[in-house]
């Protein structure tokens, strides 16, 4: 799968962070995160809890608001300070639209059917023909094997395709960006593997992606580049193989020897 | 002993007050709702004034009795040459009183939603009023509905005190036949019973919509 990506890699990231601050409070939780994804890289964020991967991952849709530095994606800066309140919303709210974020805990509107989760922000936000968003619709259902379902509250579905639902949703939305954010960390063992697969055949049709993940199998078997990070700040990045069988720092042999044992 | 012969004829005349008293409550029921809302909403809203102004509105409301509240508006508003019949007066008091609590417990189911459901709903790029309106408060409803079908009760029971400006609902509807027929027992008991069936109508029908706020369990 690394094999098939060995394109050559365009000059301008697709995501680009710039000395990247997030402060809550006086506890600094991002110190300062220089990184960039190029178009269609996986990049892994691993790291023990609290070092800080889901607020960068947060902060480049500014559902976290950085405290510092700059986010851009594809050529466009996301946190924009030089805008007023009303102004930045509008910006927000379309700068957002490119980018599908899937969350730990699936998020998916408990008074919506699967097909209605999936039709609402595109036919609500975007200015598209509702029949053919349906028809896109139903095609992403079946990608990820859920087309059956399309009239299911989501009540009624597993943890697995529950999350399979809410990686079609943003998907609907036609993302250049994807964004995990331990997506599997609330399934039961065996369903973590159904929402891998669809990641998985995700980063094949070369999506970029930023995965934050605790699954290091996954890790070694689809990302371009990991990313270990601890207590706010990156420590190591390199190639899966490199990162795995490697490491060059104590930090980052100690956190795969506590997960990998 | 009962006198049911009295009951029996004046129950027509109690029925006709019980009918103003179920308009007058469904009117203030509506724009106290509207009120409730418009201040939950603006009590969550991050401009400091709206905000304030909210939480100024319900204070002042919850912190002094209905029957004041309702003097002011029919008493003292013609003072600064606002006449409001004794109707109005009582909607205008009453919407306003079951707003104050409306607000908070509308307020405190849009507060119980989870928040990953507005994250999700602003990560697909839905601005804020699109969040709430399509994401947040159809959710709230399944837990604004019981508190508020508790407000709804005692608006209706708080109509009575209408009586006192004039208005001539149940409860004035019952004394004045007292003044005619010196059955006091029998008119309020007529009375409550006319206050239950409404009360508990409201409840009964309340319950209704919330059976279909209940998703994926059909």
């Amino acid at each position: 799968m690394n094999d098939s990506k060995s394109r050559p890699i365009p000059e301008e990231p697709m995501i680009r962070l710039h000395n990247l601050e997030k402060s809550f409070g006086k506890n600094k939780v991002l110190k300062g995160i220089n990184l960039e994804v190029a178009r269609s890289e996986v990049l892994v964020l691993i790291g023990p809890s609290g070092s800080g991967k889901s607020t960068l991952l947060r902060c480049v849709n500014n559902l976290e608001t950085p405290t510092g530095g700059e986010v851009t994606v594809d050529g466009e800066r996301v946190n924009r300070t030089d805008l007023s309140a009303r102004a930045f919303q509008k910006h927000i709210n379309r700068v957002r639209t490119h980018m599908g974020m899937v969350f730990q805990h699936f998020n998916l509107f408990p008074h919506k059917t699967v097909l209605e989760n999936i039709l609402e922000a595109p036919t609500q936000v975007l200015d598209r023909n509702a029949a053919e968003l349906t028809v896109e619709a139903m095609l992403l259902l079946d990608k990820v094997g859920l087309a059956e379902k399309r009239d299911s509250y989501p009540a009624q579905l597993s943890g697995g395709q529950q999350q399979r639902v809410a990686i079609a949703r943003a998907l609907a939305m036609r993302p250049s960006v994807m964004l995990f954010d331990e997506v599997t960390s609330a399934l039961d063992p065996e369903l973590v593997g159904e929402v891998l697969r669809v990641m998985e055949d995700l980063a094949a049709e070369g999506m970029t992606m930023i995965v934050v993940t605790h699954e290091m199998g996954f890790a070694e078997r689809v990302a371009d580049r990991v990313v270990f990070m601890a207590q706010g700040q990156i420590v190591e990045e390199g190639v899966p193989k490199e990162i795995f069988s490697n490491p060059r720092e104590e930090r980052t042999k100690r956190f795969l020897a506590d997960v990998l044992k | 002993m009962l006198d049911w012969q009295i009951m029996t004829h004046y129950f027509p005349f109690l029925l006709k007050g019980a009918l103003i008293t179920l308009e007058i409550s469904v009117i203030s029921l509506v724009l106290g709702l509207l009120a409730g809302l418009l201040a939950a909403l603006w009590i969550l809203s991050t401009n400091p004034l709206l905000h304030w102004s909210g939480r100024f509105y319900v204070w002042i409301v919850r912190s002094t009795p209905l029957l004041v509240q309702l003097f002011i508006i029919y008493f003292g508003l013609p003072q600064f040459g606002i006449n409001l019949n004794p109707f109005w007066s009582g909607v205008l008091a009453l919407a306003l009183n079951t707003g104050a609590y409306n607000a908070e417990t509308i307020r405190g189911g849009i507060l119980a939603v989870p928040k990953g459901q507005r994250e999700a709903a602003r990560s697909l790029g839905m601005s804020k009023a699109l969040t709430m309106r399509r994401i947040i408060l159809p959710q709230a409803m399944g837990l604004i509905i019981p508190p508020l079908g508790n407000n709804f009760v005692i608006l209706i029971k708080d109509t009575s005190l209408v009586s006192t400006i004039t208005l001539v609902e149940l409860t004035l509807t019952a004394q004045r036949l007292i003044g005619s027929t010196y059955k006091p027992f029998e008119m309020y008991l007529m009375a409550a019973v006319l206050y239950a069936i409404l009360t508990t109508g409201a409840s009964l029908l309340l319950r209704q919509v919330e059976r279909r706020t209940v998703w994926g369990h059909a």
